[in-house]
């Protein structure tokens, strides 16, 4: 306890001494203004908000003593605190230790910042004194004094005339007595504060008492894990360590492409106990073995990565990364007119540049194997509103894993995927030869006309192998069957599907069979395109424009008259076309025979197209029509496009491909319930859908990269959100409130980063939001902190108590402090602070430590 | 297709290329609708062969613009083919024939899914078209039901008679309005028109002469 009251009495020998009289003055002066402006006008004045504090605010100015330039900063709160609310994060250290509001802070700009000779800084409070009581206001100031690293300060406040509050703080940094790591030695050094002599303790002295604990999630070592477990099972095995190591997201959608760093470090649960009385030292044993079960309130505070507000390039490495890359690919693709330029083009450029490497053979090797391995993916395609407007192909189907494939190859320069796209469709090129089914395709008998033509063409490639290995078998086992079917009587039936129901043929009165028909033919975009462009140039020629559609016509009639030999130009019209006979039977529909009808008007006009056609059409099954799919041209077509690709096409496909196969791939992550997830991800389709509109057919690349470029910045945000996320999830599976409210905690503290532009924006605020934990939720908490190993736990010294599942807190705070009544007669003066219910706060002491670092900062009230 | 070796350097004869199609089942009409909108002319036409394809130059709203009218056939074994010209169109007109009442019910039952299922224009503008008004007398399905659907399913409606010529000019004209004030859809238009083979494309004798295959 420093000497306070000699120091005022030599004031008033200093009246004269202009320096510090000069100095008190300014002082004063200084206060009375910012005491006239009051925390509202302040604020209009320019104070500034204390980073990381939402409720605190700060002004400054500086002051001169002789060759001493001083600072003096005034905090104040915007709204005024209410009573035990010292826990919350919104409190600054001086306000916690001391129990302070507002506070006036004194100290010389050097820089250490700190007064290093004690006389001085006594002189520097007392001048402060001074001046505070002159103008009348009751704040406390303070003054820092010995090394900073001891964070020790001095204080004193003015409450109104009779009392005067003095504040003082000291750190030991080392070799903490043990007496002082359990709350009994604690507890006794605050009543030493008070009580004359250790001997004549006074029996029982009501102790105001409140703690907060922290805890910290032991790092999460899963390499460790693999390794103790295995390590029980066989000792013997010594390969154990050469597994590779077990990461966080093995089992998460974005793994099989590569290993995100897990956003969520760890955590960090504060328990509080609330204000509670004791009287004996004995007592506070019994705390100290109190499970962390019993605090009275648990926050959790995840401690996420540095890594989620690092924009720097590089950082980060995941879609977004590789998808910037396969932008600046997209951006060079313009320079050549073919894949094999860029390819060839290696003398000219040296090795050592990174943007021409390409990856060694055995890893193109490896790509390809797994391109063309056999075996269907079960990959469900996410129907998604916008998946239409984006033109690419599904993230498994065999473009879509080329794109993806071509992401992770290299750097993903222009020359990388080059060489892979060339190897890729040489690949295509053998299964074709080959009749090998292509890997990865549905096979369908349509063409997805919203997906990009790449794969479109290869659906197309995909219907046509397996029409020419249908042809071919046919080839081989079809030609004894045909002999002996030309010998049969024409009016066999051939090729019938079926019996149509009810429908019997009109001149014969036998049933009609529904013939097999030929699939319409296929067209991918390009074609129908051809198709509009021919039509156009026919003008409106009937007949021209429409040969494909009379060749389907005409090939169905064939068809239906080899099912019904007997079948006139009207049966077929009643099966095909049934609004265009006109019925006259009554109208229970089986009413005598032959049904009465006729053709609609239009049908049976003279030189109706439809009669011309079915009096051309020959009776033939679709087994012995002419394909209306040339299978071995239009496959050959489709090759041609391949090998004779543009490179800007190809980049095109690509850049729209891999965004929505990343998106797709990411959108499968389980996050639970995170609503604020779900939109963004839904924001990131919308904006890529319209992104990527753009890029179907415009040729400018420099305006457009520029776009891509923004898209991929929106991209990583997203991408990082969402594995933070996952990350979340599925550490408080079982407390799906709590995970979701601290993930929006830190989607709140994001948000402002993105929309912002390619500048990546320095991110000073931290995160520091803690959520309430619910009662019910404290056992998945505590599932947080697994019991430590025998081998982490012999590692370290247990000293502190209130172990939660083995863990002793990372640090521990208590508030001690005591009141006295006050008695009317003695203290008449009305005392604005810590005097409701008449009693007055005389002793508090804040300690705040480690078992091997203490903090203790104390404040006694006393009249003078 | 890369017809860019014949385009001249001049100036596009319109300032929008509109695709639109005409859907419905068999013999409500769609044929004549466009023969009566292309040609103003009217007879009884053979059902169409899977899809048909009329082109017309008009004025709207101060623009130049070209429609591109697809009329595809109604009979259930053209939809697989018909699907294919969804596509890219901006407006699609739902005819069904107010004399026969199935042609009307299909249109919910059948024709409305076809659009959900294969129209890659979210903002694409529907218009529904009850057509043979001048059969009065026949008449199966009221003004009132049809406005309801169009209520119902958010598209435009008018009653016409491809026979009598009434409304005809006006469905095609209100389509063509609506389409011009949805901003996506122009945007579509305009753009797409650059690699367009109907913006390269010259006058009919010369684009006959260079067309391939």
């Amino acid at each position: 306890m420093f000497d306070f009251c000699p120091q005022l009495e030599r004031f008033d020998d200093f009246t004269i001494a202009s320096s510090w009289e000069r100095f008190i003055s300014e002082i004063e002066a200084i206060c009375r203004q910012w005491l006239a402006d009051g925390p509202k006008i302040l604020m209009q004045k320019g104070a500034e908000s204390v980073p990381s504090f939402e409720n605190l605010y700060m002004i400054k100015r500086e002051l001169k003593r002789g060759k001493r330039v001083y600072s003096m900063e005034y905090h104040f709160m915007k709204s005024a605190k209410g009573k035990n609310t010292y826990w919350e994060d919104d409190t600054h250290t001086m306000q916690l230790s001391f129990g302070v509001d507002e506070f006036l802070m004194i100290a010389p700009l050097s820089a250490s910042g700190v007064v290093l000779d004690d006389p001085e800084s006594t002189k520097l409070l007392s001048s402060v004194a001074i001046a505070l009581s002159n103008c009348g206001s009751n704040w406390p100031a303070f003054v820092p004094v010995h090394d900073p690293s001891r964070k020790a300060y001095i204080g004193i406040q003015n409450l109104g005339t009779v009392f005067t509050r003095r504040f003082e703080a000291d750190r030991i940094g080392s070799q903490v007595p043990i007496r002082l790591m359990h709350l009994e030695g604690l507890h006794e050094l605050f009543l030493s504060k008070f009580v004359l002599s250790s001997t004549d303790f006074p029996a029982r002295v009501k102790v105001h008492f409140s703690m907060k604990l922290t805890y910290r999630t032991p790092e999460y070592d899963y390499d460790n894990e693999t390794l103790d477990s295995e390590a029980t099972e066989s000792l013997v095995e010594n390969e154990v360590v050469n597994h590779p190591k077990k990461q966080w997201d093995d089992d998460c959608p974005w793994a099989e492409w590569y290993s995100a760093e897990d956003p969520v470090k760890g955590f960090e649960l504060t328990a509080i106990w609330g204000e509670k009385t004791f009287e004996e030292t004995l007592e506070m044993a019994e705390v100290e073995n109190a499970s962390s079960f019993d605090a009275d309130s648990w926050f959790l505070y995840p401690v996420v990565s540095q890594y989620m507000v690092d924009d720097s390039i590089g950082k980060f490495v995941g879609f977004a990364s590789q998808l910037h890359l396969l932008v600046n690919a997209y951006e060079s693709s313009a320079e050549a007119q073919f894949l094999e330029d860029f390819v060839a083009d290696t003398s000219g450029q040296d090795n050592s540049k990174s943007t021409t490497t390409v990856p060694p053979p055995s890893v193109i090797d490896r790509v390809m194997k797994d391109l063309f391995k056999a075996g269907n993916s079960n990959f469900m395609e996410s129907e998604n509103k916008y998946s239409r407007a984006m033109r690419g192909a599904p993230a498994d189907s065999l473009f879509g894993q080329f794109c993806l494939h071509a992401l992770w190859f290299g750097n993903c320069n222009i020359r990388a995927i080059a060489v892979l796209w060339i190897d890729f469709v040489r690949e295509i090129r053998w299964c074709w030869e080959e009749s090998e089914r292509l890997p990865r395709m549905r096979i369908s008998s349509s063409i997805d006309l919203s997906s990009c033509l790449i794969h479109q063409k290869l659906q197309m490639l995909a219907i046509c192998i397996e029409r020419k290995k249908s042809l071919n078998r046919e080839k081989s086992v079809g030609h004894k069957d045909e002999t002996s079917n030309a010998a049969a009587a024409n009016k066999t039936r051939k090729g019938s599907a079926g019996v149509v129901p009810k429908m019997m043929l009109l001149n014969t009165f036998q049933e009609m069979h529904a013939p097999y028909t030929q699939d319409a033919p296929l067209m991918t975009e390009d074609m129908h395109e051809e198709r509009l462009h021919a039509a156009e140039a026919f003008g409106n020629a009937i007949g021209l424009s429409g040969q494909l559609e009379r060749d389907i016509l005409s090939s169905d009639m064939s068809a239906f008259k080899a099912a019904n030999p007997d079948a006139v130009f009207e049966d077929f019209i009643r099966w095909h076309s049934p609004g265009d006979w006109v019925s006259e039977d009554n109208a229970d529909g089986n009413s005598g025979w032959p049904p009465k009808g006729k053709l609609s008007q239009r049908m049976s006009e003279h030189g109706n197209v439809w009669r011309k056609i079915w009096n051309d059409a020959p009776p033939l099954p679709v087994s012995e029509q002419k394909s209306l799919l040339d299978p071995v041209r239009e496959g050959e077509k489709v090759l041609h496009y391949l090998e004779t690709l543009r490179p800007q096409q190809l980049l095109e496909q690509m850049v729209c491909t891999a965004f929505k196969s990343s998106a797709d791939i990411l959108n499968k992550t389980t996050y639970g319930a995170f609503k604020l997830m779900k939109t963004k991800m839904d924001q990131l389709y919308a904006t890529m859908a319209s992104t990527l509109k753009s890029l179907q057919g415009k040729s400018d690349i420099s305006d457009l990269a520029g776009d891509l470029k923004r898209l991929c910045q929106v991209f990583e945000h997203i991408e990082k959100l969402l594995i933070l996320a996952a990350s979340i999830h599925r550490k408080l599976i079982d407390a799906p409130r709590l995970a979701q409210a601290i993930f929006a905690d830190y989607f709140n503290y994001y948000l402002p980063k993105m929309g912002t532009t390619l500048e990546s924006i320095c991110y000073e605020k931290e995160f520091t939001t803690k959520q309430k934990v619910g009662m019910h939720e404290r056992d998945a908490v505590s599932n947080l902190f697994p019991p430590p190993t025998a081998n982490q736990s012999w590692r370290k010294v247990l000293s502190m108590g209130n172990l939660l599942n083995g863990h002793e807190p990372t640090q521990r705070e208590i508030i001690f402090s005591v009141q006295e009544r006050v008695s009317n007669g003695h203290y008449s003066s009305p005392t604005p602070l810590y005097a409701d219910n008449e009693q007055i706060q005389t002793h508090r002491m804040y300690i705040c430590g480690t078992s091997n670092d203490l903090w203790v900062a104390l404040s006694v009230t006393s009249w003078d | 297709m890369d017809s860019s070796s014949s385009s001249l350097s001049q100036q596009p004869e319109f300032d929008y290329l509109f695709k639109l199609l005409l859907i419905g089942d068999s013999g409500v009409g769609k044929s004549s609708l466009l023969l009566r909108f292309t040609a103003d002319s009217f007879e009884d036409l053979s059902p169409t062969i899977g899809v048909d394809f009329k082109v017309k130059m008009v004025n709207i709203g101060g623009k130049k613009l070209k429609l591109a009218i697809w009329d595809t056939a109604g009979q259930e074994r053209f939809r697989t083919l018909t699907s294919s010209y969804y596509r890219g169109a901006q407006g699609i007109v739902m005819v069904y024939d107010v004399t026969r009442r199935e042609t009307f019910t299909n249109l919910s039952d059948i024709w409305a899914k076809e659009i959900d299922l294969y129209s890659t224009n979210q903002d694409c503008i529907k218009m529904l078209v009850g057509n043979k008004v001048d059969k009065e007398s026949e008449r199966a399905v009221t003004k009132k039901e049809g406005i309801e659907f169009a209520r119902e399913y958010g598209c435009l409606f008018l009653e016409c008679s491809a026979k009598t010529k009434v409304n005809v000019e006006q469905c095609f004209e209100e389509l063509v309005l609506k389409i011009l004030d949805t901003p996506s859809l122009l945007a579509d238009a305009s753009s797409g028109t650059k690699k367009n083979i109907f913006k390269q494309k010259q006058p009919e004798a010369d684009g006959a002469a260079s067309s391939c295959c």
